[in-house]
């Protein structure tokens, strides 16, 4: 159904030229995603793709329709756009705001019929915000919110859906989520769906094409494993960055590799074991104290991952929604042998992750202190079977050297 | 409260029924209110009497009381109505289009441009009659300089235009002090500017009621008609373009419109403060943001709320309702707020 043709596209604000000379089509079926540094253009395009702003030179069509000569309803019921984030300044419920998908369909002076508020209903129930469909938008979390506006940009009945990093807001349990349930879409209803994204590894493992954007121009546009090489990220990105191979589903998966600056002060060596979401500010006060700080096993995508990647601390990574395999363990067991501090923080143990503690059981020996960061409720946080990671949580902490302590924030404070 | 407002938000027809009948039984109450207390009984009669169609079957009357409540009391309390409806839907348009619940009807200059062309007006003299003339034509030229300023390469721009509006506010403000101040001393003379700042609809006839009857009714129907779009304005406006609406000319139309409503009404009975912008809010807090409710609430809100205030300025001697509109309504408002803190989120 829906065609998108973008030709030597050229557009900006006021006298800043930010898209030079792009040209791509999509079709109907596609899944592209747009990655790009900042300001290589991605929310520009997505944009001028819905008439925000106009081409300068060039054009984009919709089944051969200029965009220019389409109107503001005709281009809705086409492409339906979910932004970075949505701010509403009042109570509307969350029904009346996924119905306002269905304006493009309804007249001036119309009420919704029934089957509108079908519609609705169906994609409130695809993005589970039917359950709170009558509270008011002003009460709901971001992560909420942004599923709110998924729902109505679904209700609009695109043909395709634009996602401007629209799943940056969420945890990391709904971005998959989401993404899953956008992928269903898009192989059995036949949903197009062009996503910007920041993430590398979202875009890796769900689009079927990449658009890699460099500075407003198209720098390569292909299939993820033609796209996602080092010398193209090298090239736009200015890092080095290892691609590897999801071991279970052989999506790709992009990490940065160790850059090996250090700490001047060569400070001790300390290894955080964590994941999760679970170091707060851990991460960042070693740093800053001085210490040569690192962290392990990590899957791609876990907060905790970015954080540690942003303070340049070594780590020993996974793939996304993996289980620690063989060789991450080991990587782990070697730096927490070199450690002379080990931090243990709270994170969730569950089946795939278990093999943390018993790195940290196998590596931490008598010269090495053992800090453990636990408000006494690894019962609460332990999902493995047989409560295996209670028992051997305990075995870990009757270690010598070992102290306890409420929070990473006492865990710095005790060092 | 809450299960009341569950029940009203269900069945916004009977709500919109029911202020309607509230606003008939206040405007006759109201006009047997004044100087001359007139039984309810004897209004009902005389308006009957008067009314086309069914008036031809009843007994007609002569004498004062006919007089009072025909020629003084029902074109001011219809004048009420009109300047009411149309403040309040005004400021629904203005906090629909700015996306914030703090904008008012006023917001880009009506008010202190309307006062400037009243003071002027009145320093030179001009005939009583001509003065409505003297602030519309102030006020609206007050309002197309603040659209001038704020336009930005062809697009209304919200934050300039605020800014323009509050410069413009200053400016005209300043003026009319300065035309104050060197104004001749004579009481009868500050009298009418401040009444004019204050508000009044005393003194009102038919002939003030009948020009304002035509713009009222395009005003609201115009705004009424954007009743989606303003909805959808809520989202963002860019967002709000993404699902169809053709924003500029909306935010044009709704403006034009709102600013029209209100430099009309204060051109006939001075700068009347609050209704615009508090009974919008009050409205919300009862049927919810969705503006196809919110309008005919306001609306209705509005009519009902000016009649009160202004039977209750008669009451007390002819103060000039403004007074009464604020005095009366902020306590409500803060008793309102204090109530839904919290919950209604803004």
């Amino acid at each position: 159904m829906v065609e998108l043709e973008v030709d030597s596209l050229v557009t900006g604000y006021s006298d800043e030229k930010i898209l030079k000379d792009i040209s791509f089509h999509v079709e109907k079926g596609d899944f592209l995603g747009i990655i790009g540094p900042n300001g290589s253009g991605k929310s520009t395009l997505i944009r001028a793709l819905t008439r925000i702003i106009s081409p300068w030179d060039g054009s984009v069509k919709y089944d051969k329709k200029n965009i220019e000569k389409m109107s503001r309803n005709e281009i809705a019921r086409k492409v339906s756009v979910v932004p970075q984030d949505t701010f509403i300044n009042f109570p509307f419920t969350v029904r009346d705001v996924v119905l306002m998908g269905r304006s493009p369909y309804i007249g001036r002076f119309k009420n919704p019929d029934k089957e509108d508020i079908k519609i609705a209903k169906e994609a409130m129930q695809a993005t589970k915000t039917l359950r709170f469909e009558d509270r008011s938008v002003r009460d709901l979390s971001g992560g909420e919110l942004q599923r709110v506006v998924l729902a109505r940009a679904l209700t609009q009945k695109p043909d395709l859906l634009l996602l401007d990093e629209a799943t940056s807001q969420l945890d990391i349990g709904h971005k998959k989520e989401v993404m899953d349930m956008l992928k269903e879409m898009n192989e059995n209803k036949n949903l197009s769906v062009i996503s910007v994204h920041h993430n590398l590894n979202l875009a890796a493992r769900y689009c079927k094409k990449i658009l890699l954007l460099d500075d407003g121009k198209k720098h390569v546009h292909g299939r993820p494993e033609e796209v996602l090489t080092n010398s193209h990220l090298r090239a736009v990105y200015g890092v080095e960055a290892e691609v590897h191979e999801h071991p279970k589903d052989g999506s790709l998966y992009v990490s940065p590799v160790d850059k090996k600056i250090r700490s001047e002060k060569g400070g001790k060596k300390i290894h955080v074991v964590c994941g999760g979401n679970s170091t707060g500010t851990l991460l960042k006060d070693l740093v800053e104290k001085g210490y040569e700080v690192s962290a392990g096993v990590l899957n791609v995508m876990d907060s905790d991952l970015e954080k540690a990647d942003f303070l340049d601390v070594e780590v020993v990574t996974e793939a996304p929604f993996s289980s620690i395999t063989r060789e991450s363990y080991k990587g782990n067991l070697q730096l927490i042998k070199k450690a002379d501090i080990v931090v243990v923080t709270d994170f969730p143990v569950g089946e795939g992750n278990i093999k943390n503690l018993e790195a940290v059981k196998e590596g931490v020996d008598h010269d090495t202190d053992l800090i453990l960061v636990d408000k006494d409720n690894i019962k609460e946080r332990d999902f493995t079977e047989q409560n295996r990671g209670v028992k051997l949580y305990s075995e870990i902490s009757r270690k010598k050297n070992t102290k306890r302590v409420d929070s990473t924030e006492e865990a710095v404070r005790s060092l | 409260m809450e299960s009341m407002r569950e029940i009203i938000r269900k069945k916004p027809k009977s709500f919109l029924s029911f202020l309607f009948l509230l606003l008939l039984i206040l405007i006759f109450y109201s006009a047997t209110v004044g100087t001359v207390d007139i039984p309810f009984k004897r209004v009902l009669a005389i308006i009957l009497s008067e009314t086309p169609l069914i008036g031809s079957w009843l007994p007609a009357f002569e004498g004062s009381d006919r007089t009072i409540v025909i020629n003084l009391r029902l074109p001011r309390i219809l004048l009420g109505v009109i300047v009411g409806s149309s403040l309040a839907v005004s400021g629904t348009s203005m906090q629909g289009v700015f996306k914030n619940p703090l904008a008012s009807p006023f917001i880009l200059g009506v008010s202190a441009g309307g006062g400037l062309g009243a003071a002027v007006g009145i320093y030179i003299g001009i005939s009583y009659y001509l003065l409505p003339l003297f602030a519309f034509t102030a006020a609206l030229g007050t309002v197309i300089l603040v659209f001038a300023l704020g336009r930005v390469k062809g697009k209304t721009d919200i934050a300039t235009l605020l800014l323009a509006g509050l410069a413009m506010n200053f400016l005209m403000a300043g003026l009319t002090n300065y035309i104050r101040y060197i104004s001749p001393p004579e009481k009868e003379f500050h009298l009418r500017i401040l009444t004019f700042m204050f508000g009044t609809l005393n003194g009102s006839l038919w002939k003030h009621t009948y020009p304002t009857l035509p713009i009222m009714v395009i005003g609201l129907a115009l705004v009424f008609a954007y009743s989606k779009d303003l909805n959808l304005f809520q989202m963002g406006e860019e967002s709000a373009k993404q699902l169809g609406v053709e924003v500029e000319r909306t935010k044009m139309i709704q403006l034009f419109t709102s600013s029209l409503l209100a430099a009309t009404m204060v051109a006939f009975t001075g700068v009347i403060g609050f209704v615009g912008l508090m009974m919008p809010h009050a409205a919300r807090l009862i049927v919810g943001p969705e503006h196809k409710k919110l309008i005919p609430t306001s609306a209705l809100f509005g009519g009902i709320f000016l009649v009160f205030c202004d039977t209750i300025s008669r009451m007390m001697g002819e103060i000039p309702v403004g007074i009464v509109t604020v005095l009366l309504g902020s306590p409500f408002f803060i008793y309102l707020l204090v109530r839904n803190r919290g919950e209604t989120g803004w």
